[in-house]
């Protein structure tokens, strides 16, 4: 099938009034020994027949029957019902970027309350519209940091941020052959802050710490953010922003910049994407703020109106001198995350942060007392934390999936040293029988 | 006042030029919403990039037409960008320049030749 | 007037509901002195209230599904309704990223084989699906051509050539890869300026970025002479895909001599714009370019799919997963209910809907390139200055009348442009009209310009001010 209106009477008529007879004589420009002959049996499908196929790619999908406790960047928490209503509302879905503010004025509020939303979090000055993920992100931020600091060319990163994070800082970083050094972590998860201290100088462009971690700790980020403006290096904190609703806000804590993922606001798991970077910031670091940003103004009647402004930093006016070359950035997936942001509001983010932290904890504290189960007792935690079994990590995975629990993200595969752990996250979507369930199966491992 | 192709003018005293766009130069920008300034104390070689002019719709670059080092730059377009647009060519200057070569004035365009070279 | 959803707060008012707590959860306090103190800004709203803010918002905004969108180089067709039914089955939605590859066997099939169906319409050898949008896909395949050169030992290509009608990305794209850009002319023909490019490319050149058809919606007839010269330099081709959809299955990038490319499949595969995303940008290559693409990839092996997460050749990492999954799993269902064959229909659609409102429009506005174009067209609005009337006022009485404004003032190198693109999915009847409202806006012109000059008139705003927006910037509530 396809979604062509036109059919051969319309399209004899078009034919006629442009003046020629076949289509193919309006591809006179492209050489002959380059055209494709056309197709000659339809291949295509019904609409009934793709749903029917799409039903079975899905079911080929064995992962939603089990009980899952992975995070590492992408959370699975309950997405109101409201998002999915809000979202496929045709004037949001199907329109796109708004050249034209007097018939956009619905999505530029949406992104001006998005901006809000991030800054009233975060507790930074101003949001720009959304980056791709939190990946980019981070990256971003390090190129904004460098043109604050176009005299140095060196960033500091913690060895504990998302590993696919730092590989996506390194992509954007590479051409600009930045010096990239990375504060380890100590055997509990937290920030060698010697180390730090060692590492960030006069030559700093910017520090980045995640916050949570990717092991789930809360780093003291006031300590580096301190330290760092002793050098005037840009302090990043890269946050899965669920955690504002409960510890220090970026700001509070002395970051210049705060980025991160808002996918555990609204966004399914959707095996990866699309989810919603953030970037929000001081206010006199606004002109190097990439990406797309919406401002407030009136029009000619005085009414309150709101337009993409400050437009000189992006890539449709500066072209290679732009900040990023950002143009379709994750707007809908933006809306998605406000709607969520605001189904929970003042109250709810703080009792949802705190839930998650509650639950994380009860789980933890009750498999500490297993034998051979380890858990860093010295950090601060959120919502995610490492296990350390003592038995070989296949056996412990596939005894778990035996009883259909999926029971956290295989730790070797990043870091070579931490062979028997797992690392475990825990959101409001788990009730006590299902943590109770986790405990029991991993007493059984013995 | 001499002017350069690039469209910036600038008035000499005592070694140091006072510069800024022409008249012609802001009527093609629109209205000037924010203005980068040059660092104090920077060096630039004529021809260089040392300001830059952002509307709503453009940026663009501001060349020094002289070589020199930037001694003064005007505070004033901070919050008042629409300065350029009112008064380019007096107060709405953007920075003073200590020159360094003064033959580099001589190769600059007087008035008449600028307007022409303007068609 | 509008009010945001701060200002509608309520003291203690709320949408959510959360599981009870077990008294086992809540006796457990987190440590005093992390604890925010700083207030929480949010507002507080009920669902009631929350619906009908976006509902209102929505009635304030418009969509492919409302108004005919004819906006050039963007690629506005009809988002199908099966792809989102399909996108919120919960077999997709529930799949987690790092989950075990043994339990997402559906998610892989259909990265691998929607790959093959993308290379097989571009005429690639391999593809990554990892990039989140057309820019982010640019900066891969700029990064992959580095790659390549740094293997080779080639140190000294420093530049990119880059044709000076190209969309803005283009350019931010090689800056951000720190190559120096070389802007190539366009002839009056509106072709590229072969005898530039000549003098242009040299053993610096890294390579060349190029959209075919142009960003005037022309064909370039000369295209594998342009791919010879840059590589005969030693330089790669980059194919801008945001003009793809005319090109489906009648002539591919690969044929075209072009090395590595993107697709934009919220243009060309009807994914929805979103308002300005979720996109998705895959990045289709050759066999000369392959080994750089970025990781995680998918294989099949003895009938199983299996990812691979590290590669020493590949590039890295693009995005923090597989991309924007849930996107090109539309981009998926809208191929395979088209076939090739569907696909070819498109195209020659495409062409045939913006050929016929061209002939139309070039009896009301000034046609610069006569020749049949592509998917998209440009006219010019010059000869209506003399009435004080620009391009930008014809595109806000449009807005009047229904129909959202095609692009304007782009490409930047055309005077007064508009840059219009029906797409395939408009009827014959819908494209009249546009010809109709078109009309009566010139005549409005020749006997009430100022009606035009001072248009919108019926949108929830009229003209707003930008540059007061951008002097003095509210950029969030306060």
């Amino acid at each position: 099938m396809d979604f062509i209106s036109n059919k051969e009477t319309q399209n004899k008529e078009m034919l006629q009034a442009i003046g020629v007879k076949t289509v193919e004589e309006l591809f006179f420009a492209v050489p002959k020994e380059l055209r494709l002959a056309s197709p000659k049996a339809d291949d295509g499908l019904s609409e009934y027949e793709g749903i029917k196929l799409m039903e079975a790619l899905a079911a080929k999908n064995t992962f939603p029957q089990f009980d899952h406790y992975l995070g590492a960047g992408a959370y699975d928490h309950h997405v109101p019902a409201i998002v999915g209503a809000v979202c496929s509302k045709s004037e949001f879905l199907t329109s796109y970027t708004p050249y034209q503010p007097e018939t956009s004025q619905g999505m530029l509020q949406i992104i001006f309350e998005f901006q809000s939303a991030i800054c009233a979090l975060t507790g930074m000055d101003i949001s720009n519209a959304s980056l791709y993920d939190g990946s980019s992100a981070c990256a971003e931020a390090m190129l904004m940091a460098l043109r604050c600091h176009k005299e140095r060319n060196k960033v500091v990163i913690a060895e504990s941020l998302h590993p696919h994070y730092r590989t996506v800082v390194e992509q954007y970083l590479i051409s600009h052959q930045t010096q990239i050094e990375v504060i380890p972590f100590l055997k509990d998860g937290r920030l060698d802050m010697d180390r730090m201290k060692q590492l960030v100088d006069d030559k700093t462009a910017a520090v980045l710490i995640p916050y949570p971690n990717f092991f789930g700790v809360i780093e003291d980020v006031k300590k580096v953010s301190e330290y760092a403006k002793k050098v005037e290096a840009l302090t990043v904190v890269c946050a899965n922003p669920l955690v504002y609703g409960l510890y220090e806000s970026a700001a509070e804590i002395g970051a210049d910049i705060a980025v991160g993922d808002g996918q555990p606001f609204g966004l399914p798991l959707q095996y990866g994407g699309p989810y919603v970077g953030y970037i929000a910031c001081k206010q006199e670091l606004v002109r190097q703020l990439p990406g797309r940003i919406v401002g407030e103004t009136v029009d000619t009647e005085n009414r309150r109106g709101f337009v993409l402004t400050l437009q000189a930093r992006e890539q449709h006016i500066r072209r290679e001198k732009a900040t990023s070359n950002i143009c379709t950035n994750q707007a809908l997936a933006a809306l998605a995350c406000l709607t969520a942001m605001l189904w929970y509001g003042k109250e709810g983010v703080k009792k949802l942060a705190l839930t998650n932290y509650q639950r994380a904890a009860y789980l933890k504290k009750r498999l500490q007392v297993i034998p051979g189960v380890k858990i860093q007792e010295s950090a601060v935690y959120f919502n995610e934390f490492v296990v350390e079994f003592s038995q070989p990590i296949d056996q412990v995975l596939a005894y778990f999936r035996k009883h259909h629990i999926e029971p956290g993200v295989d730790l070797s595969r990043y870091f070579h040293e931490m062979d028997h752990h797992l690392l475990v996250a825990v959101t409001e979507t788990k009730s006590k029988k299902q943590l109770d369930h986790y405990v029991l199966i991993a007493g059984e491992l013995g | 006042m001499k002017f350069s192709k690039t469209h910036e003018w600038i008035e000499l005293n005592d070694g140091v030029g006072t510069v800024g766009v022409s008249t012609h130069a802001q009527n093609e920008l629109g209205d000037i919403v924010y203005v980068e300034l040059p660092k104090i104390g920077k060096s630039v070689k004529a021809g260089e990039e040392a300001a830059v002019l952002e509307s709503t719709k453009a940026a663009a670059d501001v060349y020094s037409p002289v070589s020199g080092t930037i001694v003064e730059v005007n505070q004033a377009l901070t919050d008042q960008s629409d300065l350029i647009n009112s008064s380019p060519e007096s107060q709405g200057w953007i920075f003073k320049i200590k020159i360094s070569d003064t033959k580099e004035w001589d190769a600059l365009l007087d008035f008449t030749t600028y307007q022409a070279q303007l068609k | 007037m509008t009010k945001t959803i701060f200002e509608k707060s309520q003291v203690d008012q709320h949408a959510y509901s959360l599981p009870k707590d077990a008294p086992e959860f809540t006796e457990i306090h987190p440590p005093e002195k992390l604890l925010r103190h700083s207030t929480l800004n949010l507002p507080e709203i009920s669902e009631i209230d929350l619906t009908r803010h976006f509902s209102e918002l929505a009635r304030r905004n418009a969509g492919i599904d409302n108004i005919f969108y004819p906006l050039g180089s963007c690629t506005m067709k009809l988002n199908p309704r099966v792809n989102e039914l399909c996108a919120a089955f919960p077999g997709f939605t529930r799949t987690h990223p790092l989950a075990p590859e043994d339990s997402v066997q559906g998610n892989l099939q259909i990265i691998e084989e929607l790959i093959e169906i993308l290379c097989k319409v571009s005429g690639m050898t391999a593809g990554s699906l990892t990039a989140n949008a057309g820019a982010q896909a640019e900066f891969v395949g700029i990064r992959m051509i580095a790659a390549y050169h740094a293997k080779h030992g080639d140190v000294k290509r420093t530049e990119i050539l880059i044709p000076d009608n190209a969309h803005g990305t283009n350019p931010a794209t090689a800056a951000m890869a720190v190559y120096k850009i070389v802007s190539i002319r366009t002839n009056a023909h509106g072709d590229m300026d072969l005898d530039h490019l000549r003098e242009s490319v040299s053993e610096r050149t890294a390579g060349l970025m190029l959209t075919n058809p142009n960003t005037l919606g022309l064909f370039s007839p000369v295209i594998l002479e342009i791919a010879k010269i840059v590589h005969e330099h030693g330089g790669l081709l980059y194919y801008d895909g945001a003009n793809l959809n005319p090109m489906l299955n009648v002539v591919r990038p690969g044929d075209m001599e072009f090395d590595v490319m993107h697709i934009n499949l919220h243009k060309t595969f009807s994914t929805p714009h979103g308002g300005g995303g979720p996109g998705s940008g895959p990045v289709l290559c050759n066999d000369k370019l392959k080994a750089f693409l970025p990781v995680p990839r998918v294989e099949k092996r003895g009938g199983k799919y299996q990812i691979l997460w590290k590669d020493a050749e590949s590039i890295g990492n693009i995005s923090s997963f597989h991309g924007n999954f849930a996107i090109y799993l539309r981009a998926y269902l809208y191929a395979k209910l088209h076939g090739h064959f569907g696909m070819r229909r498109i195209a020659e659609q495409a062409v045939l809907n913006a050929n016929y409102l061209k002939v139309k429009i070039g009896k009301l506005l000034t046609v610069p390139f006569p020749q049949p174009c592509m998917h998209e067209f440009v006219v010019q609005a010059d000869k209506y200055l003399d009435k004080g009337v620009s391009a930008l006022d014809i595109a806000k009485r449009l807005l009047d009348y229904g129909v959202h404004a095609p692009t304007i003032y782009f490409p930047l190198i055309v005077k007064e442009c508009l840059l219009i693109e029906p797409t395939e999915s408009e009827s014959k009847a819908t494209l009249d009209r546009f010809v109709e409202i078109m009309t009566i806006i010139v005549g409005e012109i020749e006997s009430n310009p100022e009606l035009v000059k001072s248009a919108p008139h019926t949108m929830a705003v009229s003209r707003l001010d930008e540059v007061g927006a951008a002097k003095k910037p509210i950029l969030k509530h306060v």
